[in-house]
């Protein structure tokens, strides 16, 4: 679809951006005393309307002419529920209160598609994986190995639906993502001392990280993983992780936001609407971040070195 | 009715149909860019409207050049010119730099214009540089204009 079509939604995308939180917004909402402070500073900058990831979503869908290359910033999304879906099926639990929104599946339909066995009423890019892992979750009760084949299912669909698409703004979205996931699993793999199988099945590999040498490297132990991360072009990310967890989780967040910046100098195209979803992402984590660590006391300048990078 | 002058009234026609559907388009354009923007900020409607009417001149200028054309001709006022071929070729190609020119340049006028839209939605206040750059592209447009008055008055009848 030529990118002038989306003239309308990019312009509209463009003047939204303005209510969003900028960073002098996050100090004082850092410095804030109370939570009325913090809503009212958030209230003043975007009034009294809702901002969820749902409503920014409905929002997008509504001004994007096509929606089809946005949907692959909802996979994770997507896999998230598949998986909530069969882990209820086998726990004999309701899932409605386990599912995440956005979606692009029919939440609704998903748990009666899986029990019935009635793959093919689930979208494409989650039926073959549903299939698998509802089978391997049956057969082994093992739960951390479904997941990690969702997990897994799931990077390489972003990557398949990127690649489809042709944007290379969704193609680095992807990589980005499943490079981010893959240090993550095969880091808590070589901690956990987990098998070559199970890491294999767990990592899901890309362009930018190769899946045998990470297998490998993890199986080596977290000290042989840092090692292998610093050779890489990943050495920064590798030297967070080996401080600590969350700096790492801040990286990913942060390389992310690098590459929507990359959007906010097109006038036209589907990557400034993606943008702005990853950005309305970054913002409700921030405020989450800020929300939690002032309940629990903690200090203005760790919750300053926690927030990550903002759009605007 | 002589051949010459199907020909120079064919260039009349041209000039205002080609200059007309790319200010169509361009204004169509910023439009839809506008459109998004007063929907979510109904008070820069007076902003993004300056932009949204640039491309417009193009199709002004067709229709000035096709004006002007048929007046020379004699079209205009009731008294055809009897032009030999030769001569309607003349005022054809003398109808052709502002049809176009003016076609290509409201395309590109109203994506460099949608795009200072967006100048207009995030940093109301930079509003004129939008306007500044979307002007450039006039240029051409008012140069292919000139050139098409000249040969249309330059032209022996």
């Amino acid at each position: 679809m030529s990118t002038i079509k989306y003239a309308n939604a990019v312009a509209a995308i463009r003047a939204m951006e303005n209510s969003l939180l900028s960073r002098s917004d996050l100090d004082q909402l850092i410095n804030a005393a109370t939570k009325s402070e913090r809503d009212n500073i958030v209230a003043s900058k975007r009034g009294a309307e809702e901002f969820t990831l749902e409503s920014v979503w409905e929002i997008i869908r509504g001004y994007a002419p096509d929606c089809r290359e946005l949907e692959i910033l909802l996979y994770k999304n997507d896999f998230h529920n598949l998986k909530a879906a069969l882990k209820s099926m086998i726990a004999g639990k309701e899932p409605q209160g386990y599912y995440i929104r956005p979606t692009n599946l029919n939440l609704d339909a998903l748990y009666p598609a899986l029990a019935a066995k009635e793959y093919e009423q689930l979208p494409e890019h989650i039926r073959d994986t549903a299939a698998e892992a509802y089978e391997l979750l049956t057969r082994t009760l093992d739960g951390q190995l479904a997941d990690s084949l969702a997990d897994t299912a799931c990077m390489r669909a972003m990557q398949k639906a990127a690649e489809k698409s042709g944007s290379e703004f969704m193609k680095k979205y992807a990589q980005l993502t499943t490079v981010c996931a893959d240090i993550k699993t095969a880091y808590r793999c070589s901690r956990m001392k987990k098998q070559r199988s199970f890491i294999e099945t767990a990592v899901c590999g890309s362009d930018e990280l190769d899946r045998d040498s990470l297998v490998r490297a993890s199986l080596g132990g977290s000290e042989g993983l840092l090692s292998f991360l610093e050779n890489t072009s990943f050495g920064d990310a590798a030297r967070l992780l080996a401080e600590s967890p969350a700096k790492f989780e801040k990286w990913c967040d942060d390389v992310i936001m690098e590459l929507a910046e990359t959007a906010r100098m097109e006038a036209f195209g589907a990557d400034p609407l993606a943008a702005y979803f990853i950005a309305a992402e970054a913002e409700l984590k921030n405020l989450r971040i800020i929300s939690v660590c002032k309940e629990s006391g903690t200090d203005r300048d760790i919750i300053t070195e926690r927030m990550r990078k903002l759009y605007v | 009715m002589t051949n010459g002058l199907v020909l120079a009234i064919l260039g009349a026609a041209l000039a205002a149909l080609l200059a007309g559907i790319g200010s169509a388009k361009g204004v169509g354009l910023v439009g839809e860019a506008a459109a998004g923007v007063v929907s979510v900020d109904p008070s820069k409607f007076s902003k993004v409207l300056i932009l949204q009417l640039l491309p417009g001149t193009q199709g002004l200028y067709g229709l000035l050049t096709a004006i002007l054309m048929l007046s020379r001709i004699g079209v205009i006022g009731g008294n055809a010119a009897e032009l030999t071929v030769s001569q309607g070729w003349g005022f054809f190609i003398a109808a052709l730099p502002i049809a176009v020119v003016g076609l290509i340049s409201a395309i590109f006028q109203g994506k460099t214009a949608a795009a200072g839209v967006g100048i207009t939605a995030k940093k109301p206040e930079h509003n004129g540089k939008g306007i500044i750059m979307s002007a450039m592209v006039e240029t051409y447009a008012i140069l292919a204009l000139l050139v098409s008055i000249l040969l249309i008055y330059n032209i022996n009848i």
